[in-house]
């Protein structure tokens, strides 16, 4: 490691990260379509994934265009993460405030925190079938969890002489949970939020793989089935994209929710 | 207020009346009639089954037939995962060319879900173990690497000065001072990599298996076998337990060790 | 044994836009086993000095030159002792010690031989399957100081190293490294900003100017040293009673004194 002088600017670091896409993007091409290292029967080369891209978009495949796909999915998480969440930070928050509500609560977390949320979708196919509910019942599984844990921690770190100064200053009720808890907890909250969120999409991909009508987890099944290489990396792709999408939506939302806080 | 802490008496009549809530309901509702007991079993009943699987095979095989089965593969993908990220980290941390080659690529790959290489997983394998091996491996990869890295990145200067004064190329500063150095990080990684290996090693066998708790639960559903899903789901559930307090323990005697 | 020698060595940092100078026209030579102490006011560029000695800097003017090869990177041939000893926490005593040697590929047998000899110089028996946490500062130190010696090296180069330690300690080292240094005289270049220490140790002392740092004098301590007799005296607390070591202190106190006059807080 060399001493570094000289300033670093964003357009360095953007320059050297363009660079390495554009190295990347070359090694790929030559390691399959330029010199057929790689059997594209194995591995699509960059040219048959965005013709596939190109396919998906306009002509559509497996039962729908690629942004059908795509807002099926998102929107399907979305609603699941949302409703699963709400529940589950204020049950956090209460199990946070709250010992009598911990120690009733605690028992089914324990027993229910081990299981993997993946490990639910036999049980919700066998229960719901092999439609929506399912797959709601899933991501609520996956969602809830991380958005409790996070919820309740994030009160009980809330300092000490906070309580003390609130207590003095004769809060109480509602006042007392929308201006020191909550606020106290959020950073929490926004944590456990995250980690929700990367749970519900990383099932719901899942399930739309075991079985689903539409969605990019059915694009990955389908172009498996179809032995369409170029198509499994077009869904792989576009569930990074929305993954990342979501995350930087969420992260943009706390940013807008505690602005007190340094970064 | 935080208030305080309940008294042990009060404590434990809470969890009891918790858990007979949870237990006490779910048996009422398995008993009232609404739908059949295969499909809705009594918690006793899915000890029943749990028990039987033991005994009797399901799908090819005993329960802890089954277990070794996931084992083995977690235990390949995340081997793979540690022998993989470990020394790349290290590299990624010491030259600043393989930094900023890998790291691009690194942050679109980690963003794919590890199951979404299921797919490719049956194209490249079939169902042989490679396949849940590659999706364990994609699980359990970014936490190690990313961890490690940090590790190595935050050695405190004086340590990488003492080993250059002393005479010690790249290869001995990265094995003998910054790995040691990372150690706490990486041990850290490694709990949050088997779990996530764990977890992707579940979503695999629903899909590309043979053999396994996945698989099993994969054909407990298709016998519309409640029972038998839930076992799966208590085991899987327990040697995840089992997992991550064996590395908690292991990080415990590497911190006492050195005397953090 | 080599020399170390400075020759129109300029140090000038850049930061943040600017930029400014931190060491001048810095000509000096540490000839071969002299014990050189620089003392200086704090900022004054002296552990710059011992740091392009060692490689871990470099001048943006003239030549830092050690043995007549100019220095370029860190090396074993010129050990370094840190003021923060940079033991490796997760090896041993033994261990640390023997780092340098395996970097010169020395056998195993030789290996042995020198740390075993090194263990016993600096007290250390008993300690050698130790961690460092294990130990107080001073030993931590010794083993410090035993990793240096024992490479061997051209020159040793010690930035402050009884520093971090309380004052008793200091004092119990400070003898120890005068015994050392005597029984067997090495090439020293010795930084520290404690007058007594500098008096005490050194066969000549540096006196750095403020920042941009030059040569602001250099005192000969090992004549005077030699005529009054000092080594007779095994007690640090007998030589500093000594007339003729309170008269150095004091012209090397006054030297610094003049450049903390001018300095503008």
């Amino acid at each position: 490691m060399r001493v570094t002088t000289g300033s670093r600017n964003v357009f360095n670091t953007l320059g050297t990260v363009t660079a390495a896409i554009i190295v990347l993007l070359l090694v790929w091409h030559a390691a399959t379509a330029g010199t057929g290292l790689v059997s594209p029967a194995r591995f699509p080369a960059p040219l048959e994934v965005a013709s596939a891209l190109e396919q998906i978009a306009v002509e559509g495949y497996s039962n729908g265009r690629w942004h059908e796909h795509v807002l099926r999915s998102v929107l399907l998480v979305t609603m699941g993460f949302i409703f699963s969440s709400s529940i589950g930070v204020v049950l956090g928050l209460a199990m946070g405030a709250s010992r009598k509500i911990e120690a009733f609560v605690n028992p089914i977390f324990l027993l229910l925190r081990p299981i993997p949320p993946l490990a639910w979708i036999p049980l919700a196919i066998v229960w719901l079938g092999l439609g929506d509910a399912a797959k709601i019942m899933v991501i609520f599984v996956a969602a809830f969890v991380p958005s409790v844990i996070n919820s309740y921690t994030g009160v009980r770190q809330i300092e000490k002489p906070i309580f003390e100064a609130a207590a003095m200053l004769d809060v109480s009720g509602w006042r007392y949970w929308r201006e020191v808890l909550i606020p106290g907890a959020m950073p929490s909250i926004f944590t456990g939020l995250r980690l929700s969120l990367q749970a519900a999409w990383t099932t719901l991909v899942a399930a739309e793989l075991i079985g689903a009508i539409a969605g990019l987890g059915q694009i990955l099944n389908q172009a498996a089935q179809d032995i369409f290489p170029a198509m499994i990396m077009v869904g792989m792709l576009s569930v990074a994209l929305c993954g990342w999408l979501m995350t930087l939506a969420l992260g943009w939302i706390e940013a807008r929710a505690t602005p007190w806080r340094a970064r | 207020m935080i208030e305080p802490r309940l008294k042990p008496g009060r404590f434990w009549l809470l969890t009891a009346a918790g858990m007979a809530a949870l237990f006490g309901v779910w048996t009422i509702a398995a008993l009232s009639g609404i739908t059949s007991r295969t499909f809705l079993p009594t918690p006793w009943d899915v000890l029943m089954r749990l028990m039987q699987l033991s005994v009797q095979p399901f799908v090819g095989h005993v329960l802890h037939e089954h277990l070794l089965s996931s084992l083995q593969r977690f235990g390949l993908g995340f081997l793979l995962a540690v022998c993989v990220g470990i020394p790349l980290a290290l590299l990624m941390a010491w030259f600043r060319w393989v930094d900023r080659l890998m790291s691009p690529l690194f942050e679109t790959v980690r963003f794919i879900a590890p199951i979404a290489w299921v797919p490719f997983a049956a194209l490249w394998f079939g169902t042989g173990i490679g396949g849940p091996v590659l999706i364990i491996f994609m699980g359990a990869f970014p936490p190690v690497l990313i961890n490690t890295y940090r590790g190595a990145k935050h050695v405190d200067r004086k340590y990488i000065e003492a080993a250059q004064t002393l005479g010690a190329g790249s290869f001995r500063t990265m094995t003998q001072v910054l790995l040691p150095a990372a150690v706490p990080s990486i041990v850290a990684g490694l709990r949050i990599s088997a779990g996530l290996g764990w977890q992707s090693l579940v979503g695999a066998e629903l899909i590309v298996a043979s053999s396994g708790v996945g698989y099993l639960m994969v054909k407990g559903q298709a016998a519309v076998s409640t029972a038998t899903v839930m076992s799966g789901m208590i085991a899987i559930g327990a040697i995840g337990v089992l997992i991550d307090v064996s590395l908690r323990r292991a990080q415990q005697a590497i911190e006492a060790r050195r005397g953090a | 044994m080599a020399n170390i020698v400075f020759d129109n060595v300029q140090r000038v940092f850049h930061q943040g836009g600017g930029e400014f100078v931190a060491l001048q026209d810095i000509n000096l030579e540490v000839r071969e086993r002299e014990f050189v102490a620089i003392v200086g006011p704090s900022g004054c560029g002296k552990t710059t000095c011992m740091r392009m000695a060692a490689g871990l800097d470099h001048p943006t003017g003239g030549q830092v030159r050690v043995d007549g090869i100019v220095v370029t990177k860190p090396g074993p041939d010129r050990a370094v002792v840190f003021q923060q000893f940079a033991l490796f926490p997760w090896k041993t005593v033994w261990d640390n010690i023997e780092f340098g040697l395996l970097s010169l590929g020395v056998d195993a047998a030789e290996r042995k031989r020198r740390i075993e000899h090194y263990i016993a110089l600096m007290g250390l028996n008993g300690y050698e399957r130790a961690f460092p946490h294990q130990l107080s500062g001073g030993m931590q130190q010794r083993v410090a100081i035993a990793r240096a010696y024992v490479l061997d090296p051209k020159v040793l180069l010690m930035d402050e190293p009884f520093g971090a330690l309380d004052a008793q300690t200091r004092v119990v080292m400070q003898e120890e490294l005068v015994r050392l240094a005597r029984q067997h005289p090495r090439t020293v270049l010795f930084i520290t900003h404690a007058v007594d220490e500098a008096v005490y140790l050194a066969d000549r002392i540096v006196v750095m100017s403020r920042r941009p740092g030059t040569v602001r004098e250099i005192i000969d301590v090992k004549t005077v040293r030699e005529a009054a007799s000092w080594d007779a005296l095994p007690r640090i607390e007998d030589v500093m009673d000594l007339p003729t070591f309170v008269h150095l202190r004091t012209h090397v106190w006054k030297l610094l004194r003049d450049q903390q006059g001018g300095d503008v807080h």
